[in-house]
């Protein structure tokens, strides 16, 4: 398993988290494939156990991945508070 | 309507500072905002640079932090418990490995020192239409100009938010790299890996710089939430499979377009140009991604138009980029490429026929009573696969055209 989180906190974007990533929770429908989770270089999102998906903001790296990958376009660049927060699907 | 400057220029990369170093050379009152702390803060690139188009805006490349000069190519196809392998070597200094959180810093360096105003951790958050120019919003507070050079990269924010830009996970590949800690290497190489990580459409990359190796790989996005590996672990399983082992220094990701010459997206509107990957101007031809010396030699001509667009006092006639666009390297390398990119969104090129020459050369090397022949070994395998030679000899030219 790889520490991720170690693993991001060398990474150049660290320098700035100041942009990122929003999540229109009316939209979004918790697919079963669930492509963010398992398209997300960074592990920014998770499902937890009712299948709610998590997002880890302070984790995202500015990809521009979840801009596509959404079928829905659930989610876009926009500049919540870091840290961790839910979605409901 | 007062405007700030001539020309805002919205990103800090590649594209948008050789955009801001022509412009200012030609004299316009230009200003470039870049999210980033610094410039190359938020950049990735496998890291090889074709330096034709860089010799051209900065002449004196000697000083700039480029790693090493590429002289050696390596292929490698991987098909179940086989491998195949060639490799080439030249010197030459067409092209170099380089690390952009280095490079873009030094390049805006040479940028600031023409006199380009830098905004840095200036976060563009919408653009609009109003009289005859662009606003910007960032987070620093609204700008008006009569031109703006959309150099945002891969998302293209200013089209995004003008409503000129539809994204698809068809067109955009993912990128992931790590930089790996090495002994201090002599030579530059780079190494493709086609097949290493089963199930996703793309392929693998190694280069060498000096003291370290960035590896990754670049994946068609629509083709991960097939994949066997989840994203965030591609690209260290890539890496065991090249048995590279060394301290992780760096991980990064990001998107990277992948639209192809007949199906590029605007890239010049009323009062607006776009450059670089916001352009969509990449090419992939299986053996390499290019996209840097696209940015530069965009960049460039997005900074001559923009003069002539400025002193027609017609900002809403835009159409001269696209003309000296298509007088240039930039889109007769795109065009040219056309037919290795369709090529490799094929599901044969990247896995049937990769698994075929490699099973034909295992049956080659295997020694049996039996007397096979390549060619009759070849089409039979081929013909299981239901591929017939003539669309065989068809992808061949494709390939090499
Ligand atoms: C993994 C990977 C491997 C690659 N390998 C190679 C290779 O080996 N060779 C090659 O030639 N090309 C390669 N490429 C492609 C190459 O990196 C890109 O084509 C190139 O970086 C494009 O430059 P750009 O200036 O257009 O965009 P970028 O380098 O993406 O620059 C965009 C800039 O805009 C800024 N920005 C974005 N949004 C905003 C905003 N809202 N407000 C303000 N600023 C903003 C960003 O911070 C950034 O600095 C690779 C790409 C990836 C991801
Ligand atoms: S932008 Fe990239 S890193 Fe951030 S959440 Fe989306 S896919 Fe993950």
């Amino acid at each position: 398993m790889i520490d991720l989180l170690k693993r991001l906190g060398l990474n150049t974007y660290n320098v700035d988290k100041k942009s990122h990533i929003e999540v229109n929770t009316d939209i979004c429908l918790t697919c079963k494939d669930k492509p963010c989770i398992v398209s997300c270089p960074a592990g920014t999102y998770e499902a937890d156990k009712d299948g709610r998906i998590i997002v880890h903001y302070e984790r995202c790296l500015e990809c521009g991945g979840a801009l596509v990958i959404c079928p829905y376009h659930a989610i876009k660049f926009h500049f919540p508070e870091n840290g961790v927060s839910y979605r409901y699907g | 309507m007062s405007y700030d400057a001539d020309l805002i220029i919205v990103g800090g990369g590649l594209s948008g500072l050789s955009a801001g170093i022509t412009a200012v050379k030609e004299g316009l009152n230009v200003i470039l905002l870049e999210r980033g702390d610094y410039s190359g803060a938020k950049n990735v690139s496998g890291g090889r640079m074709y330096v034709h188009a860089l010799r051209k805006l900065i002449p004196d490349i000697e000083n700039a932090p480029l790693e090493l000069p590429i002289s050696k190519e390596s292929f490698e196809v991987h098909c179940n418990n086989r491998k195949l392998y060639f490799s080439f070597e030249e010197k030459s200094d067409n092209s170099y490995s380089i690390l952009r959180s280095k490079f873009d810093r030094w390049l805006a360096q040479q940028a600031e020192n023409l006199g380009l105003i830098i905004s840095y951790s200036t976060l563009v958050t919408n653009a609009y239409r109003e009289e005859n120019g662009i606003v910007l919003d960032t987070n620093r507070g609204s700008l008006k100009a009569p031109l703006v050079i959309d150099a945002s990269g891969v998302t293209s924010v200013v089209f995004r938010f003008l409503g000129l830009r539809n994204f698809s996970p068809k067109k955009w590949m993912l990128g992931v790299k790590e930089i790996i800690k090495s002994k201090e290497n002599e030579e530059g190489e780079a190494k493709t890996v086609i097949g290493a990580v089963k199930g996703v459409k793309g392929g693998g990359f190694v280069y060498t710089n000096k003291d370290t190796l960035s590896v990754g790989m670049a994946v068609i996005f629509d083709s991960l939430p097939k994949s066997e590996v989840p994203a965030k672990d591609l690209v260290e399983v890539f890496r065991e499979r090249e048995g590279i082992e060394g301290e992780v220094l760096e991980y990064s990701a990001h998107a990277i377009p992948y639209y192809g010459y007949d199906n590029l997206p605007p890239i010049y509107d009323k009062n607006v140009i776009a450059v670089g990957d916001s352009a969509g101007f990449l090419i992939n031809d299986g053996f390499t991604i290019r996209g840097m010396d696209l940015a530069i030699g965009s960049g460039m001509i997005a900074g001559i138009s923009a003069k002539r667009i400025i002193e027609s006092k017609n900002y809403e006639n835009t159409e001269i980029y696209y003309t000296l666009l298509k007088e240039s390297f930039v889109l007769k390398h795109l065009q040219l490429a056309l037919n290795r990119f369709k090529l490799i969104e094929e599901d044969r090129t990247l896995s049937i026929y990769p698994e075929v020459i490699c099973e034909v050369l295992s049956s080659m090397f295997t020694v049996s009573e039996e007397r096979k022949y390549l060619i009759d070994e070849a089409l039979s395998r081929l013909k299981e696969k239901g591929i017939s030679l003539g669309q065989l000899l068809i992808d061949l030219w494709r390939g090499v055209k």
